[in-house]
C-alpha cells in the first residue's frame, strides 16, 4: 500500500513497462505465485525470508528433537517435541500463504489503479482495511476521470492536428489541380484585386502570380482589354451571369469565360462580396480547324459548281435547240461528259480520303506488277500532256517485279502524281517517270519528275496536308487540295510505303513513292 | 431580236466551257461576243473594243470580277458599261460595291444561259442608267 500511495499518477504511468506487465500477469493468473517468484526483485526476497523464517525455525526444532530423543528422554517427550514441531511447521505455512495472497491482491490493485479502473473486481478481496476502501475508491474514481480527461484532450489535439494536415493536403491538391489546368484561371475580388492566378497565367498573360497577388489588375501588366472585361463583368451584373467573350492576345485567340464568384470576407456581416472568375481558354487551334473546314466547304462547293454549271448550261442549250448542227451537238455532248466525269472524280476523291481516314476502306491486295500499273497511268495522262506539248518519258522496270497492293488504289496514286506533274508544268516542258528496284531493301521506287514551276521550300512540309494548296501555284491549275493527301494515304496508310518530294522553284519537282516488293 | 443585232458583249471567265456556252447563247440571239479568260485581258479588250455590256466571273486569277468592275468604272472609256457578275460562291456583294461599280446583276453558278440572255436584254433595254437589280440567288 505504501508504495502505491507514494507514487503520483504521473509516475504510476511509467510502470507501464515490463515490471507492471509482469506483475499484472502474475496477479491475474491462477497459480501466479510461481512466475514472479523466480524474479530477482529485492522486495520479493524480503517477503520470502519473512514467510519462510517460521518454517525454517520449526524444521530446526524438529530435527533437534529427533536427534536428542534416543539419548535420554522418554518416548512421550519425543512425541511431544514432534507435535510441537509439526504445529510450528503448519503455523509457518499459514503465514507464508497469507503473505502470498496479500501480495497477489496488492499487485492486482496496483494494476487496476494504474489503469484508472475504479471497479477492479479485486478491490474487495485485497484485504485492504475496510476503513481505507472508500478513500481508495474515491481516489480511483478521481484518477479515472482525470485519465478520461487526458485521453479526451489528447484525442482532440490529435484530431485537430489531423484536420490541419488534411486541410493542408486538400489545399495542396486543389492548388495542384488549378495549376495543372492549361487554361489561364484568375480570380479578382470586389475591388478588382487579384486573389488568385494559376500557373498558366504566367505564359498566357505574363503574370507572375507570386508578385501580382492582392494588386489591382489595372496596375498589373495584363492586357488592357481583359482588365476592362473583368471590371465590366463585375460592374454589370455582380457576376451573376456567365459570359463568353472572344479575345485576341498577340497571335492567339482566347475564349474568355467570365463568371461571378463569391469572395468570402472575414467580416461576415459585410455579406458575400462578388468577385470575378476569369478563365482563358486557347481556341486558336479550334479556330484554325473551323476555318480550314469552312475553306474546304467553300473550295469543294466551288469545285463542284464549276462542272455542274457546265452540265446544266449545256443541257439547257440542247433542250432549247441551240445546237443546230451535228458538230455543235457532238461538242456539247462531250463537254457534258467530261464535266460529269470531273464531278464524279472529285466526289470519289473526297469519299476515298474520308474512308481511308476512318479506316472503313475495302482494300483488295494482290500481287501487282508495278510496271504494268505505271504504264497504264502514263497512257491515261498522255493526252493531257500532249495537249500542253509536254514530253512524257517513261522508264519501266521488268514486269515481274510485283508489289502486294490494291491495284486500283496504287494506280490512282501514280496517276495523281502524273497528272499533277503535267498540270504544274508549263507548255513544252517535260515529265519523266522512272522506276528503280532496290534489291537489298526489297523495294521499288517510282519517281515522277517534271520541269514545272516547283514548290517553295516553306510549303514542302505542308504539301501533303488535306486542302493545302501552294498559293504561288494555285492559279496555274484548279484543285481541291485533296490529290496529294490522297496519294499519301494510299501509299503510306494503305500500302505501308513512303512518299517523298524534292523541289526547286523554277526548275521542277520530283515526287517518289517507295513500296515493298512482293515475294 | 432585231435590236440586239451587232451589240457587242464581253464575256470573261477562266473556265473555257462557261465562256463558250454563254458566248454561243448570246451569238445565237444575234449579239456580237468578244471573250477573255482573265480579268486583265478583259480590261484590255473592254478599253479597246468598247462593249455595250460585260459578263464576268467573280473568281478569276490575277484580277477578280469585282476588281475588274472597279477598274472599268475608273476608266473614262468604260465607266458607263453595265456588268453582270457570275459567281460560284453563294454571296451577295456589299452596298458600297453596288455604288462604286456598274454591276447591275449578280448571277450564281450553276446558271441558266436562258436567264443570262434575258438579263442582258433587260439591262440593254433599260440603258446604262438603270437601277441595280440583284437577279442571282445571292
Amino acid at each position: 500500500m505504501t508504495r502505491l500511495e507514494e507514487r503520483p499518477w504521473s509516475q504510476a504511468r511509467e510502470w507501464e513497462d515490463e515490471e507492471l506487465a509482469r506483475d499484472a500477469a502474475a496477479a491475474r493468473s491462477d497459480d501466479g505465485a510461481a512466475a514472479p517468484m523466480a524474479g530477482e526483485s529485492p522486495r520479493w526476497k524480503a517477503a520470502a525470508i519473512w514467510a519462510l523464517a517460521p518454517v525454517a525455525i520449526s524444521a530446526l526444532w524438529l530435527a533437534w528433537a529427533i536427534i536428542r530423543g534416543p539419548a535420554g528422554s522418554a518416548a512421550a517427550t519425543r512425541l511431544e517435541f514432534g507435535g510441537i514441531a509439526i504445529l510450528a511447521l503448519i503455523a509457518g505455512a499459514i503465514v507464508w500463504l497469507s503473505e502470498q495472497t496479500r501480495r497477489r491482491d496488492l499487485l492486482a490493485l496496483r494494476y487496476h489503479l494504474s489503469r484508472g479502473e475504479a471497479e477492479g473486481s479485486t478491490l474487495d478481496a485485497t484485504g485492504v482495511g475496510v476503513e481505507l476502501q472508500p478513500v481508495l475508491r474515491s481516489a480511483m474514481d478521481h484518477a479515472a476521470s482525470l485519465r478520461e480527461k487526458i485521453r479526451r484532450i489528447e484525442g482532440t489535439q490529435q484530431r485537430s492536428g489531423l484536420e490541419r494536415r488534411l486541410a493542408d493536403l486538400q489545399r495542396q491538391q486543389v492548388d495542384a489541380i488549378v495549376n495543372g489546368i492549361s487554361d489561364a484561371v484568375l480570380v479578382t475580388d470586389e475591388f478588382d484585386r487579384l486573389l488568385m492566378a494559376n500557373r498558366a497565367c504566367e505564359s498566357v498573360l505574363g503574370l507572375k502570380p507570386a508578385e501580382a497577388l492582392r494588386k489591382p489588375i489595372s496596375e498589373l501588366s495584363i492586357d488592357d482589354g481583359l482588365a476592362r472585361m473583368i471590371r465590366q463583368s463585375r460592374e454589370a451584373d455582380g457576376g451573376n451571369v456567365r459570359r463568353h467573350v472572344e479575345h485576341t492576345l498577340g497571335e492567339r485567340i482566347y475564349e474568355v469565360t467570365l463568371s461571378g464568384v463569391s469572395v468570402q470576407q472575414k467580416d461576415e456581416s459585410a455579406g458575400a462580396k462578388h468577385g470575378v472568375l476569369a478563365v482563358l481558354r486557347d481556341v486558336t487551334r479550334e479556330k484554325e480547324i473551323a476555318k480550314a473546314k469552312s475553306d474546304f466547304v467553300s473550295k469543294v462547293a466551288h469545285e463542284l459548281r464549276t462542272p455542274l454549271s457546265s452540265i446544266k448550261a449545256y443541257v439547257e442549250m440542247l433542250v432549247d435547240g441551240e445546237a443546230t448542227d451535228e458538230k455543235t451537238l457532238r461538242e456539247y455532248y462531250e463537254i457534258i461528259q467530261t464535266s460529269s466525269e470531273r464531278l464524279s472524280r472529285l466526289i470519289d476523291n473526297m469519299l476515298n480520303i474520308s474512308r481511308i481516314e476512318s479506316g472503313t476502306v475495302r482494300v483488295n491486295k494482290e500481287p501487282v506488277s508495278m510496271a504494268v500499273v505505271v504504264k497504264e497511268a502514263a497512257d491515261v495522262a498522255r493526252p493531257q500532256a500532249e495537249a500542253k506539248q509536254i514530253k512524257l518519258d517513261v522508264e519501266l522496270t521488268p514486269v515481274f517485279y510485283q508489289v502486294l497492293a490494291d491495284r486500283d488504289m496504287i494506280y490512282q496514286a501514280v496517276l495523281n502524281l502524273l497528272s499533277n506533274a503535267v498540270k504544274y508544268t508549263k507548255d513544252g516542258g517535260g515529265v519523266t517517270v522512272k522506276m528503280a528496284v532496290m534489291e537489298q531493301d526489297r523495294t521499288v521506287t517510282i519517281s515522277v519528275s517534271d520541269t514545272g514551276v516547283g514548290i517553295p521550300e516553306q510549303d514542302l512540309p505542308r504539301l501533303f496536308e488535306k486542302f493545302f494548296r501552294v498559293e504561288a501555284n494555285s492559279k496555274m491549275a484548279k484543285g481541291t487540295g485533296l490529290g496529294l493527301n490522297l496519294v499519301k494515304h494510299l501509299v503510306e496508310t494503305v500500302h505501308g510505303g513512303r512518299i517523298n518530294v524534292t523541289s526547286q522553284v523554277g526548275s521542277g519537282s520530283t515526287f517518289s513513292m517507295t513500296l515493298p516488293l512482293h515475294g | 431580236m432585231g435590236e440586239s443585232m451587232g451589240t457587242r458583249i464581253l464575256v470573261c471567265d477562266d473556265e473555257p466551257h462557261i465562256v463558250h456556252v454563254v458566248a454561243a447563247k448570246l451569238r445565237n440571239a444575234g449579239f456580237e461576243v468578244i471573250t477573255a479568260e482573265n480579268g486583265e485581258e478583259a480590261l484590255e479588250r473592254a478599253t479597246c473594243e468598247s462593249p455595250a455590256l460585260v459578263i464576268t466571273d467573280f473568281q478569276m486569277p490575277y484580277l477578280t470580277g469585282l476588281e475588274l468592275a472597279e477598274r472599268l468604272k475608273a476608266e473614262p472609256a468604260t465607266c458607263g458599261v453595265p456588268l453582270i457578275l457570275l459567281t460560284a460562291r453563294g454571296f451577295s456583294i456589299d452596298e458600297s460595291d453596288w455604288k462604286n461599280t456598274n454591276i447591275r446583276a449578280v448571277m450564281c453558278k450553276p446558271f441558266s444561259p436562258r436567264e443570262i440572255l434575258s438579263k442582258v436584254q433587260e439591262l440593254l433595254a433599260c440603258g446604262p442608267a438603270s437601277q441595280p437589280v440583284n437577279a442571282g440567288r445571292a
